[in-house]
């Protein structure tokens, strides 16, 4: 309990640092908001009384401190460019982006774990030769030409879904899911590929421990070390990956948004971005940081009921 | 100390091989002008244009060729920087070890933990986007850590072998023991690295421009030419096709490069 309780104070601190570098950071380059909306012909009172109206008249540290405290109550502030409230343009896109992303894991849990324990045997040699290319081939597939490739196959030949075209959960149910879940895909394949090899590598190695060989020696069988007692060694490692793998989609979804027109977080993003919108950036940057970081400390967390000897603080022996 | 190459190896230094020499020939000489817009509109794959051509009715293959020498060159940059600073840091703390280590670890450890290709996106967003270099100022900047760790550990290990301590009883000095005696032993960990980051630069740029925040216009990379091709999908896929391919291809080549690697470090160990 103790190590939990120490787990999400550190995961708290993160959080706060996490917030303050990235307000600061874009303390230091936005320049002047005020006049980057009313451009260059705006009188000086103008750009002096828009400054007052959002607030950037007062000190640095005050600011941070309304707007973490905004953070945490919805009020994000206001879309430079879009003149609403951040909060309401985020919200409906947070929704798309964490559906797409938990069906994404869902998928690569789900098909690398089994893949990657059931692989083991076989290593090196030529019979690996084809587990070898496609493994490979997977990894070398960016998202953006699978989801091309899929809204050219899928979109335009079949007519399965009409890519670009996200209708939303409430007007359509069943295409939003589609949408979501070709999206998945393409997002999943690398990493369902780079899972099966990490996997396959870690329990390769502990199949090959002193402890396995004597429990073989003593007549059990391979299937049941496998399951009994390899599987729980080699689990610690893969719940880090799969945790990082929880924090990467994120990332990778901003892509997989933009090829297939799904109006997530991600897309509004490199919109925002170009806009030089900051209050949006700002806040889907400080969101997609914390769930990072909340993907690493569940990880983490995770770990530490599977191998006590974490709790400890030591390293994995 | 010669050993039989394994067929992983060579097979993935053959594709890149061959793909490297025809992207450089391509730097000096293309089929056609990649960006004349002459060749007649939408022509599927033919044996005048292997490629085909797209809707302005510009040659493919000239433009994928053209496009691979832009990726190829912003790859190998970021992935200069990255492991040279890297391995900079690596060196000096691994080897030095104390508080600088501790710190700048920590440090480390927070970075690889966020997701690189967001940090560069970030990067790139305050550095201002559109700009022509900054991708490979982001990109660089964020394959630091990575290969700092890497090399870390590496140096770290090896900085007690007897090796070591014979050089510095004969009086080598520290600058010497790191160049001379530790940094080709570190060979058999940075290669492995390289192809690796190869690869993410390769993809990382792609997604970048994909998303039009990396290399623009009148410059074409092979990310932006998809984001190109997507609009035209349906009345050219071809173009779409033709370039992912490229871009698969060179990292499936490294690909391998790096597991072949590997698989020979495992053989000799």
């Amino acid at each position: 309990m103790r190590y939990v309780l120490t787990r999400l104070g550190m995961l708290l601190a993160t959080m706060l640092l996490v917030s303050f570098l990235t307000f600061a950071a874009f303390e230091a380059v936005s320049g002047d908001p005020a006049r980057n909306l009313l451009g260059t012909e705006a009188t000086e009172e103008q750009v002096m009384a828009l400054r007052e109206e959002l607030g950037l008249d007062r000190p640095f540290l005050l600011r941070y401190a309304e707007w973490l405290a905004g953070f945490f109550s919805g009020n994000l502030g206001v879309s430079y460019s879009y003149r609403q409230p951040v909060g309401k343009l985020i919200g409906p896109k947070l929704e798309i982006s964490l559906c797409l992303s938990l069906m994404s894991f869902v998928m690569i849990a789900v098909i690398s774990i089994p893949l990657g324990i059931f692989s083991y045997h076989r290593t090196g040699g030529f019979a690996d030769w084809p587990r070898t290319v496609f493994n490979q081939l997977c990894m070398a597939v960016p998202p953006f030409f699978t989801g091309i490739l899929v809204s050219w196959i899928f979109g335009i030949l079949m007519k399965v879904f009409t890519p670009g075209d996200f209708p939303g959960f409430r007007q359509d149910f069943g295409e939003s899911v589609r949408h979501l879940f070709f999206g998945a895909v393409c997002l999943g394949i690398p990493r369902i590929a780079m899972t099966v090899r990490m996997l396959r590598a870690t329990v390769i190695e502990e199949m090959n421990k002193a402890y396995v060989r004597t429990a073989i020696s003593r007549g059990h069988d391979r299937r049941g070390v496998l399951t009994s007692h390899v599987l729980k060694n080699s689990m610690v490692p893969v719940v880090t990956f799969l945790g990082q793998t929880l924090a990467e989609l994120v990332g990778a979804g901003i892509v997989v948004e933009q090829v297939l027109g799904i109006p997530g977080l991600g897309r509004f993003l490199v919109l925002s971005i170009s806009h030089r919108d900051y209050p949006v950036v700002q806040t889907i940057v400080v969101i997609l940081a914390f769930w990072v970081v909340l993907a690493g400390t569940l990880a983490d967390l995770i770990n530490q009921s599977i191998d006590p000897r974490l709790r400890l603080g030591g390293n994995r022996g | 100390m010669r050993r039989k190459m394994n067929s992983r190896l060579l097979t993935g230094l053959i594709i890149t091989g061959l793909m490297l020499a025809v992207i450089l020939l391509g730097t000096f000489w293309t089929p056609y002008v990649p960006t004349a817009m002459k060749y007649g509109k939408f022509s599927p794959p033919s044996a005048a244009h292997i490629f085909g051509t797209d809707n302005f009715g510009r040659d493919i293959f000239s433009r994928v060729l053209k496009g691979s020498g832009t990726t190829l060159a912003i790859a190998l940059s970021t992935v200069s920087i990255g492991a040279l600073a890297g391995t900079l840091i690596g060196a000096v703390t691994g080897y030095l070890g104390g508080a600088a280590d501790e710190i700048l670890m920590r440090l480390n450890d927070a970075l690889t933990a966020f997701p690189s290709f967001l940090l560069a996106l970030l990067i790139v967003s305050l550095v201002g986007p559109g700009k022509k270099y900054s991708v490979v100022l982001a990109l660089g900047l964020v394959f630091i850590p990575s290969f700092a760790r890497v090399m870390r550990a590496e140096f770290a290990t090896l900085r007690g072998r007897n090796f070591v301590t014979g050089a510095r009883l004969m009086g080598a000095s520290n600058g010497r023991i790191l160049l001379i005696h530790l940094l080709p032993n570190t060979v058999r960990v940075l290669l492995p690295a390289l192809t690796i980051g190869f690869n993410n630069a390769v993809l990382a740029e792609a997604s970048m421009s994909f998303l039009g925040i990396g290399v623009r216009p009148p410059d074409a990379s092979l990310g932006y030419m998809l984001s190109e091709a997507q609009g035209m999908l349906a009345k050219a896929p071809w173009y779409a096709l033709f370039t992912g391919l490229t871009i698969v291809l060179l990292v499936f080549g490294v690909g391998l490069i790096g597991e072949g690697l590997q698989m020979q470090d495992r053989e000799v160990a």
